[in-house]
Formats: C-alpha cells, structure tokens, sequence
C-alpha cells in the first residue's frame, strides 16, 4: 500500500451532509458525541453507507425531532433505507422538507430530548454513480466527508471512525489512501481485512469534531468494478478547475453553453437568497408518551375498527382460560370456572357481556364494554401526547411483527406470534401480512388455539411430521406440550379468517355498533358560556386545561401556579 | 391587525416585529384574547387568554403573525414564496394548517391541543422564555385582614410608588414581553388608584387581573369602576362556608360577609371570577360545605392551594402534611364536578408526597422566575409573590439583569431541589415542590445574608 498526493486524483467528492431540521434556529445546542461510519464500495459499483452517530442534546435546548441527511446522489432509494434511533426502527423515512437532495428521519416519541443521549443509525444501499476514474492509470478512486454541522449548534470533540470497505476481490498490494483533510492528524489508517473478505482501511481520531469537513479518500483498481460503474472526469475536473470560475468567461463569450450555464447559475443564486424552510411547529407542554397501555387500549388509542378490538379481547380471554369458543356460527362463548386471576376491568365486563344468550342483549352489553373502554383509554390520555403516543404503540407492533419474522425456526415463529398476537393485530395490514408471514413452512398451533376455532385443530403430528414441542426439559423438566401444527398457509388463512369471522359475529353491523359507542364517547360540544363583552370560556390565568376540554394539558405551560393562593 | 402595531405598521413585511403583539378574536364560542409574543430569534409565544401557553417555532411565528394580521391566504402565500424555498403546496398547505390550529386555539370552546390538534408535546417547564407570562403587582402591604398563615413577610408600611411609577412599570412589563397583569397586595384594592391603573393596562393591550380578599368589592360601584376599566377576571380568597371560620382564619370580624358580597358583586358584574380556599387545618373539616356553598354562589372556578411557607406562614403551624391532601383532593374533585366547576390546584408538590398529576389536577411545579414573578410596591422585583429576594428594581435595572440575575436562574435550573430529586422520574415535572418549603437551601451565601437580613 502506498500514500499518493491528494492532487493525483480526480476531484469526486462525496458529501454527505447532515443537519437537523431546525438548524436555521440558534437554539440548537448538542455535542456530537460519536460517529462511525463505514462505507461500502460494492462490486456492482454502488456504495452502501452505514453511519451510527450518537447525540447528546443540550439541556437547554429544544428536543432533536428530525435529523436530515444530505445525499450524495440524487438517485437513491428512499425503500432501500433503514434507520433506527436508540435501536427503535425510525418509521419516517422520507424526502427533506427542509434540504434539497437530502432525506429526513423522523424520530417521533423517539425524539431527543433536552439533556439526553440518542444513538441514530442509518443503512443506505445502492447509491450509484460515486466511484470516478483516478489520474493513475486504470485506477477508481472516491472520497468521502462524513457529516459535519455548524459549529454554532455542535460543540465538544467527537470520536469518530471512518472505514471504507474496498469492493471484493482488492488485493493487499493494490489500494492507495489519501492524507485526511480538515487537520486530522497524520498518520497511516488501519488495514485489514473485514469479515467478509475486503480490505478495510480505518482511520480513527477520538478528539474529531462535529464541525470539521473532513475528507477521507482511497483509490484502487477499477477493474474490479463494471466499467459502467466507474465515471470519467470532466475536462475541467481534470483541469482542476472549478466549474463556477469559468461560468463568467462562457456568458462573455457569448457561447450557448455558456449563457446556459449562466441561467443555471443565476437560478442557484436566486435560491441561495431564500431561506431554507423549516416546517412550522406548534408545541405545548404536556406529558409525552403513555407507556402501559395494554394492546387492547393501544388499539382503540389507533382508531382500530371496534369490532377488530372485541375480537382481540375476545382472544385475551381465551388465551388466559378464562373462555372458549363452543360455537363458531353462530358465536357462543363458555365462560371457564374458575376465573383466572390478573383478568382487567374489560375482560370481566367482556366475559360478562359476551356470554348472553339473547342476541340483544350481548350487543348492547357489548356496546357498554366499549364505551367504557374508550372512555377510560381518553382518562388514561389525559394531558400525554396523542401522537407520540399512537406512534409509540405504532413502534411496538412493528417490533412485533419483526420479532416473528425474523425468529430462526418454525418452532419460535410461532411462539413469538402467540407472545405477540394481540400486538400484531393492532396492525392494519394484520391479513395480508399473516398470510406472507407465514407462506412457509409449518406452524405450530397455540394450545389455546382449539378454545378460539375449535373447527380448525388438527390433531397432533396430523400431517406424518414429529410434533415439536415447547418448554422442554432444558427449561426445568416436565411442562412439556406436544403441539398439533398446521402448513403455515392453512394457519395464516385460518387466523385471518377466524378473526374475521369473529370480528362479523360479535358485532353484526359494525356502522351502527360504532355510531352507538360515538354518541357517548365523542359527543358534540356543549354551547358555549357567552361573557358579554368579555373574553368566555376558558378563563383566564388559571391553567388546569382550558376549552371545552377537561384536560390537564395545558397546566404545566401556564402561569397558574401560586396565583395567589396562600393568602 | 395588531392593536398596538395598527397605527404604525403599514403593509405587513415578511418579518414579524419583535415584541409583543395583542388581538381580540370573536368567534361563536365567545371574545378570546391573545397575545402573540415575538422573541428575537423569531420563535414565538402565544398565549390565549392568559391561559394557555403554545410555543411556536419560527415559521409558525410567521404564520400565526401573518394570521392574525388578517393577511388572506393568497396574501401569506406569496410573501412565504418570497422569503423560503419550499413549493407553494407546502407552504399553502401549511399555512392553512397552522391557521386552522390557531383558529382552535382562539375559540374558548375549541378543539383540545392535545387531544384534539395534536400539537407537539413539550416536557413540562422546559421552555425557557425571555420573560414571564405573568407578573402580579404588589401594590401595596397594607390590608384590611390579618391572616395568621398570610406569606407576605414585608412589614404593612413598606416603602409604595406612586401611580406614576406603576405606569413606568406597566410600561417596561409591556416592552419586555409580559402580557398579563395580576394586582395583588397586601391588599390591592386599598390603593385608590387601581381602576386607573387597570385602564393604563388594559389600554396597553394587557390581560388584568385582581387577588383581593374581596371585602372592597362589597360595594357593587367599585366594582363597576373596575369593570369600566376593563378588568379581565378577579379572584377572591374565602377560606370556608362558615363566617366564623372564615373571620377566625383572616382575624377580621365581619369579613366574611363583605367577601361573600364581593363574590356576589363581581359575578353580578359579568367579572370572570374564580374563588381561592387555603386548606388549613382549621378549615380542611368543612371542605365539602365550602366547595357546596361556591357552587351555590354561582362561582364557576374554584382554587385551592396548601400553605405557603413564606412569611406568618412559615410558622403558623396550621399547614397540612402534603400526605394529607389527597383525601381532601378527592372530595373537592368530587364537588366540583358534581356542580360542574372547574378545580385549579395551585400548589407545588412533591411528588413522591402528593402526586396531582395522578390525582389529574395537572402538572404542578414551581414557575417563580419562569412564567411569573411579582413587583413589591417599591418597584423592586422578587421571583413570585411569596418569595421576598429581589432580584433587582423594575424603576432603575434592565429587564435583562433582573431576568438574569443569580436567584432567577437557580430557580429555573431547580437548584433548590434536594439531590436525591435528581434520580427521579417525577422531577421534571415536579421538580422537587415548592422552594419555600424546602428551607436551608440557597444560591449562596451573599444572598443567604440578604434573605435573613431582609426578613429581619
């Protein structure tokens, strides 16, 4: 391996800029506390960046709800991007509003707030079109400058990492590095070989900082890329000549290509006198998120049809013996003796409920058990965050529905489906994503699964295969179940209709039943108290909520503490 | 358009002016009035009827400005065009959005932020504004009661300003951003001039209001007078239903009944009234009798606090374990909405002791040197009404040095909070209760020498 000049290559720089949403606001204040990033040069001529930063957020300072990440292409994918904030997937993905060319990561309840630490990873795959040709001969370089902030929001120094992964099949004797620009200290980067094959060079200085361009470089043998992949400079880059110096001269010379260029330029500068947007904000104190809510809660809290929330209590009866399915069509529920204990509030009014025999009666029994449910996810709701909140419990089905997917075996597939069933059906997408989660392989069924469709067990071993089993005698000794198992499609299609079926069953007209729960949870507003001549309503001064809206929200922005009291 | 930028403002620039900006809204739930504060870094506080407090960054300060100064949509659009670089849509759309959240915020029977608009949620406290939402005016020691539990430390004859000065005072509260004002005492109403200056006020563009122990307000033409001048709301103290309770807890024969007729006065006025109890031992009993009499009256808010452990009542002995207010809670919660009133609870707890969030009081915890300071009647400035260090004079210092001074920030940075609060989940929100309660903890020593020497 040999050091080059910095001249001896093309000028490709790749920039990827960072910043967050609100950097236009002085406010922001946060330290940079770590970055490593490791670029990928994939054989196939795109680039995989892979970058973990970790922020620590000022006290004083307002929360980091949204961190952008420039682009170094204007060709990427936004579905071949993955983020995660302190290891919670980032569901925001999506085009900046407030960057060109640049993405935006929404932390929601993942935010960071004032005084805390918050780890940021994101994966992007397939960039195209970053790998130039070098002045040597057959040679492919690129470089690369991690993100960097304005040092009037970033401050303290950063341990930072950069690794760049040369493309698969690079020989120790042929890559080259460049010195680091931006005042990194001298000094050869690690080399060695990653754990897949490729030669690694890793530069690393603990006492980096967050707003420092730095620029990291390296040049191998382009033969290992396609030679598509690997673009030729321009004249003037070879030249090492700025574009923007040359614009003036082409304008003059009254060439086409210049009086282009000349528009072009006017245009950037055009935008260069407007202010980037930042999207407005409105914020009140208040609570964040309410963590506690059972599934069931979560679902009403997500506007989940009412008759999708019966079934999912209906299915934490069964699951905790304190029910069973004695007929499908038309649905009768048994109550089991003796109760369970640990049964909540609606599973008891639920039990009760459900297990009339008159038709309307169940329904209007029913419909109180929702009333109820709803009025006490809106008490449990007083004064938290709604959005937060909803995207908290979004967050948690997710890692559900991850967990299933991405158990190993059939065996854990299906236990984790039965750990977090109720969760993934808070899913609007429960159906189809069922059915491809389980498109494969066997399933193996839930011993309660006979109290919920007694019509769909199978018998044990039914299909010629060994039954597996669960808690076994590693786990302790004896508990050991034998477990009847179904081909995943006839599973997923059974559950999904089960639960549809159930779903139509318990609540006949689905319209009605909801306008009934509506008329009392969601009320019209009362008339408003009129002051003559005076400001009405709300009051004045004495926080505790204010509006029509008994809410304790707003108690903690106002000025109402000690407002005269102790006199 | 603004009130107070109508005369000078012409076409409305891209820039909101920093200050403080008052509009009166109508709309069918009733009159709102708001204040929309422009800091300097362009972020913005809006405040509708001195009540609710939404923060705003600065394109929603923009926005909200371009809003309330009557711009039509296409008018806000343009300009937005002009100074950001965003498609039309977007900015279009979310001018329409932050107009329909202001429009809600306005209407006293509108949507709730939380619930409702889903507003970004702050942590409580943890806005960090350049100067109160409120500020009460002492404007006088002197009182016609003697409560035994009162917080005023100051002597009865304490140095006053004159009318003249109150006006220089109301005027750098304006200027430095402050759009509610509260007249306290002592007892304020023993100032002959305070109708006037509740109309200087109010033709400032502040929201006024009254502590008193209403006994003045038992002649119905004073009351008019204050009404005449525009006063927004009072808030009368009656310590219990029964006059002998209430006459023993001020020491004043005959109080009771010219409160009582206070209370009746001012609501007969149209006054936005609320009631204040004190739950002290001697009254705590009669709690369920007192909130059932409120309602009675007519009252549509009532208040309760614990005792404030500043002046008498740092040793009157009648205060209540904070572990005994829960009870006490339940039935006042029960009371009211039983009548349909609304409860405020005032006082900062710990949370560990009496947690009023669990008890959906809302969140409570000191805003002394945050959202609300007072001014003693010698202009000289203290954190809250109860807590007697000034942190410097309204008549001779800069807003900035008395915002900043050492105490200011000690108490908004919770330094008084003992440190085992640190490692609790509560502390932000309770952030360790009330400092006067939590004696032997100063800034430093200098101000410790002061403290004592001041309180004699």
């Amino acid at each position: 391996m040999r050091r080059i000049s910095i001249r001896a290559v093309a000028l490709v720089v790749l920039v990827a800029a960072l910043g967050f949403q609100a950097a236009a606001a002085q406010s922001y204040s946060f330290s940079l506390d770590r970055v490593t990033v490791d670029v990928y040069w994939e054989a196939d001529g795109t680039t995989r960046l892979e970058y973990l930063m970790t922020f620590t957020n000022d006290a004083f300072a307002p929360a980091i709800e949204y961190v952008d990440i420039g682009m170094p292409t204007p060709n990427y994918d936004l579905s071949a991007i993955a983020a995660t904030i302190d290891g919670n997937p980032i569901l925001h993905i999506a085009d900046s509003t407030y960057a060109d060319q640049a993405i935006e990561l929404g932390l929601g309840a993942d935010s960071i707030r004032p005084g805390q630490t918050g780890t940021v990873q994101v994966v992007i795959r397939g960039l195209p079109n970053l790998i130039y040709a070098g002045d040597d001969e057959g040679y492919a370089s690129a470089r690369f400058s991690p993100n960097y902030y304005d040092s009037s929001l970033v401050h303290g120094s950063t341990d930072m990492t950069v690794t760049f992964h040369l493309p698969p099949g690079v020989q120790p004797a042929e890559p080259r590095w460049y010195p680091v620009s931006g005042g990194w200290p001298e000094g050869d980067p690690a080399a060695y070989m990653d754990p897949e094959g490729r030669i690694a060079y890793q530069w690393r200085n603990p006492s980096a900082n967050g707003y420092t361009e730095y620029e990291f470089g390296a040049a191998f043998p382009a033969s290992y890329l396609p030679s598509a992949a690997v673009i030729q400079p321009s004249v003037f880059q070879r030249l090492n000549i700025p574009i923007d110096a040359i614009m003036p001269c082409l304008c003059f010379s009254g060439l086409a290509a210049g009086f282009v260029g000349w528009i072009l330029l006017a245009v950037r500068m055009d935008r260069r006198r407007k202010l980037a947007y930042l999207p407005p904000k409105i914020a009140i104190e208040g609570h964040g998120i309410k963590r506690g809510l059972t599934a069931v809660e979560a679902a009403v809290l997500l506007e989940t049809p009412l008759d999708r929330v019966l079934t999912m209590i209906l299915f934490g009866v069964v699951k905790k013996n304190a029910a069973r399915v004695v007929s499908e069509d038309p649905l009768t529920v048994e109550a089991l003796t003796p109760e369970p204990e640990g049964l909540l509030d609606y599973e008891k009014t639920f039990l009760a409920g459900i297990t009339l025999t008159d038709a309307r009666k169940r329904q209007s029994a029913l419909q109180t058990v929702t009333i109820d449910l709803v009025q006490a996810v809106q008490k449990k709701m007083k004064g938290f965050s709604l959005r937060e909140t909803k995207d908290y419990y979004r967050s948690i089905m997710d890692k559900a529905w991850k967990q299933v997917e991405e158990a190993g075996t059939p065996e854990i597939k299906s236990q984790k489906f039965e750990e977090a069933l109720e969760w993934t059906m808070l899913d609007r997408d429960f159906d189809d994503r069922t059915q491809r989660t389980f498109r494969t392989g066997p399933v193996y069924v839930p011993i309660w699964w006979g109290n919920f469709r007694p019509s769909s067990v199978p018998s044990t071993g039914s299909t010629g295969r060994a039954a597996p089993s669960i808690g076994g005698a590693g786990a302790g000794g004896g508990g050991r179940v034998s477990l009847p198992h179904l081909p995943g499609a006839d599973f997923a299609a059974a559950m999904v209709t089960g639960v549809q079926n159930t779903a139509g069953r318990l609540v006949t007209n689905v319209t009605s039943f909801t306008q009934g729960v509506t008329r009392t949870t969601n009320p019209p507003p009362p008339p408003a108290v009129r002051t003559a001549g005076r400001s009405g309503g709300g009051g004045f001064g004495g926080g505790g909520g204010g509006g029509g809206c008994a809410c304790a929200c707003a108690c903690a922005g106002c000025a109402c503490a000690c407002a005269g009291g102790g006199r | 358009m603004s009130e107070r930028s109508r005369q000078e403002a012409g076409q409305p620039d891209t820039q909101p002016p920093v200050g403080l900006h008052a509009y009166t809204r109508q709309s069918s739930g009733g009159q709102s009035r708001l204040h929309l504060r422009v800091e300097p870094d362009g972020r913005g506080l809006l405040l509708v009827n001195a009540d609710r407090a939404v923060h705003l960054n600065p394109t929603a300060t923009l926005m909200a400005w371009m809003q309330l100064e009557g711009l039509s949509e296409a008018q806000a659009v343009a300009q937005l065009r002009r100074r950001f670089r965003a498609p039309a849509q977007t900015l279009r759309q979310d001018f329409q959005n932050i107009r329909f959240q202001i429009d809600e915020l306005a209407r006293p029977d509108g949507a709730c932020p939380i619930h409702a608009l889903s507003l970004e949620v702050m942590a409580p406290f943890s806005s960090e504004p350049l100067a109160p939402y409120r500020m009460d005016l002492a404007l006088t020691y002197r009182c016609n009661n003697e409560c035994p539990h009162c917080y005023n430390a100051r002597p009865r004859d304490f140095a006053e300003v004159g009318a003249e000065e109150w006006r220089t005072i109301i005027d750098r509260l304006w200027d430095a951003g402050v759009p509610h004002i509260c007249f306290t005492g002592g007892e304020a109403t023993l100032r002959s001039d305070l109708p006037d200056l509740v109309g200087y006020a109010e033709a400032k563009g502040q929201i006024t209001g009254l502590l008193t122990n209403g006994r003045r307000l038992s002649d119905r033409t004073y009351v008019a007078a204050l009404a005449a001048a525009g006063l927004d709301h009072v808030q009368i103290t009656l310590e219990s239903a029964e006059p002998e309770t209430h006459d023993r807890m001020v020491a004043s024969r005959g109080a009771w009944k010219q409160t009582v007729g206070g209370v009746r006065n001012a609501l007969e006025a149209g006054l936005f009234l609320m009631t204040n109890t004190t739950l002290l031992a001697e009254n705590a009993g009669q709690i369920r009798a007192t909130l059932d009499f409120l309602a009675e009256l007519g009252v549509p808010t009532v208040g309760l606090n614990a005792l404030i452990h500043a002046g008498r009542g740092r040793t009157v002995g009648s205060g209540l374990p904070e572990g005994d207010l829960a009870p006490l809670l339940e039935i006042a919660r029960e009371r009211t909405a039983h009548h349909g009133q609304r409860l405020i609870w005032y006082t900062p707890t710990q949370y560990c002791n009496f947690d009023p969030v669990q008890m959906e009081l809302g969140v409570k915890g000191c805003t002394a040197a945050r959202y609300n300071m007072c001014v003693e009647p010698d202009g000289g400035v203290i954190p809250c009404q109860s807590y007697y260090q000034q942190v410097g004079n309204l008549l001779r210092d800069s807003w900035e040095s008395i915002w900043n001074n050492e105490l200011c920030l000690w108490l908004r940075q919770r330094g008084y909070a003992p440190e085992a609060c640190n490692a609790c989940a509560f502390f932000s929100e309770c952030g360790g209760g009330c400092p006067l309660s939590l004696r032997g903890v100063r800034p430093t020593d200098a101000m410790r020498a002061e403290r004592v020497t001041q309180e004699g």
